[in-house]
């Protein structure tokens, strides 16, 4: 409990989350904070690696782990579990064929110990695209109702490219948060 | 001279202590038949007290509370004997005792389960929270037939096709994702603009595409010609093919070798309002930026290469149809 209530204090006084961004290759997870961010989204090239952006949301830091979601490189995601506050998952709502993937990376991170408290954010990326899954159609495929019932989850649909959705989808990731980690001050 | 007193006192105590547990190791050692049959009678015990719980009143669940409880004693009491025994038995025996516990507690859990619904703790205002618990066995069976609701052609696109001309021309239609999947010895011809593209499981087949303004993701290809102007792609598992590149960001490639890259060298009237749309009508000289997922070096990678001059195809035209069949 000692060191629980001093992590606590710190990152009071501080006001920091750790979000980390994860999903399958080309889901769009680097458009979308870039475009939180207010930057250009139009010249991303696939991500070798990873990008750190820290990112001032309402009166919270956030750093924002955005990490590479090719193939190869899915096994270092766990690199960046530790003290992971918020877990975003992304989704490419038009790629209706890696589904199954997707569903399948999801279950096997949210198997992970490290990762039991964070609060999840499923975004339904590219609902701008025409004939896309809904949000609600991606909540059954990927049996998001047959969770862990202590873990708090939402699924928002999202634009990266027009922005649709990527504020409200933050905000009640933050607000979650906000509420276990700063309870409710 | 106390000091010895005190030291041959607990000498005493010890070789007390010792003879104790050799004599009650050598009374166990007799009676392993006997424990055996202890364990196997508080075994059909406990098997007849969950069998009654099944015919006991399931209206009235502290009763049955109390009556699981019971049976989860008799098991530990089970599990104590067992352990107690452990070093008497035959390992056989002591496998076969613990395997005997495991599955007691584990239809006792079942019993529990089936017969006292749990109290969810749950952070939503919804009451159903309770009902869920059943709904959870038939749920495979719910995820198959969510399947067959999005079926492949869900989206637009081509799939199963061999040795066909296949055009789709969305110079006047606005158009989402397009696929192409499953196709052997096609030509695909995409003539206008779409936002995103997936092409899958394609052989000896030639691809000509207009501006994609999102993404094109390619995987299993095997002997194939892609012309391609994208804002992204990434090529997963492809084989000697090449591809004729306009990107805006540096491609990718993973799982692949055997491939070459050039320009784009596409055309058809009206391509040129089409690339400049999707901000696409600058060369960017990034067709041969190749990232290489497999090859994290800094020396040139094995599984790629630029495609010499001389064997580079020239401009295709794709607005006649008979043109440009022979040229790749």
């Amino acid at each position: 409990m000692g060191l629980l209530s001093i992590i606590r204090k710190i990152k009071r006084k501080e006001k920091e989350m750790r979000i980390l961004m994860v999903g399958l290759d080309n889901s769009g997870k680097t458009t979308i904070v870039l475009k939180i961010n207010g930057e250009d989204t139009s010249v991303i090239s696939p991500t070798l690696g990873f990008n750190i952006k820290t990112i001032t949301y309402q009166k919270y830091t956030l750093n924002i782990w955005d990490v590479g979601g090719q193939k190869t490189i899915r096994s270092y995601w766990r690199n960046y579990f530790e003290q992971t506050d918020g877990l975003v998952w992304v989704v490419d709502s038009s790629d209706l064929r890696r589904l199954d993937d997707c569903k399948l990376e999801l279950d096997n991170l949210l198997k992970e110990e490290r990762l039991s408290g964070a609060s999840l954010l499923i975004l339904a990326n590219k609902q701008d695209i025409k004939g896309v899954l809904t949000p609600e159609e991606i909540a059954k495929v990927l049996n998001l109702e047959a969770m862990d019932k202590s873990r708090h989850w939402q699924i928002v649909g999202c634009s990266a490219y027009t922005g649709e959705g990527l504020l409200e989808g933050f905000d009640w990731l933050v607000q979650d948060i906000a509420s276990r980690i700063y309870m409710l001050d | 001279m106390e000091e010895g007193a005190e030291k041959h006192k607990k000498h005493l105590a010890m070789v007390e202590r010792l003879s104790k547990r050799s004599q009650r190791r050598s009374e166990n050692a007799e009676s392993s038949s006997s424990i055996l049959s202890q364990l196997s009678q508080l075994k059909s015990s406990i098997e007849s007290q969950l069998a009654q719980s099944l015919s006991s009143d399931p209206s009235d669940p502290s009763k049955l509370k109390l009556h699981f409880q019971n049976i989860s004693q008799s098991i530990s009491e089970l599990e104590q004997l067992v352990a107690q025994n452990s070093y008497s038995l035959p390992s056989y025996d002591v496998r076969t005792s613990l395997k005997t516990v495991s599955d007691l507690k584990n239809s006792l859990d079942l019993l529990t389960a089936q017969l006292i619904p749990r109290k969810k703790f749950s952070f939503k205002n919804k009451p159903t929270a309770t009902k869920k618990d059943d709904s959870a066995i038939p749920q495979p069976k719910q995820l198959s037939t969510l399947n067959s609701d999005f079926p492949t052609h869900h989206s637009p696109g081509f799939a199963n096709k061999t040795s066909e001309l296949l055009v789709a021309d969305f110079r006047d239609s606005q158009v989402g994702e397009f696929t192409l999947s499953d196709l052997d010895s096609c030509q695909v011809r995409i003539i206008g603009s779409v936002r995103a593209l997936f092409v899958h499981r394609l052989k000896n087949s030639t691809l000509y595409v207009g501006p994609v303004t999102g993404s094109v993701h390619i995987e299993d290809v095997h002997a194939c010609v892609f012309v391609i102007a994208s804002h992204q792609i990434r090529i997963h598992a492809a084989t000697k093919s090449d591809f004729y590149l306009r990107v805006r960001t540096r491609p990718i490639i993973e799982d692949t070798n055997a491939v070459r890259f050039a320009p784009y060298c596409l055309t058809y009237p009206g391509i040129e309002e089409d690339l400049r749309a999707a901000s696409l009508h600058d060369e960017t000289g990034n067709w041969t930026n190749v990232d290489d997922f497999r090859w994290l070096r800094a020396v040139q990678s094995p599984n790629w290469s630029v495609l010499p001059e001389n064997e580079r195809v020239g401009i295709v035209d794709i607005s006649n149809f008979q043109n440009g069949d022979n040229d790749l």
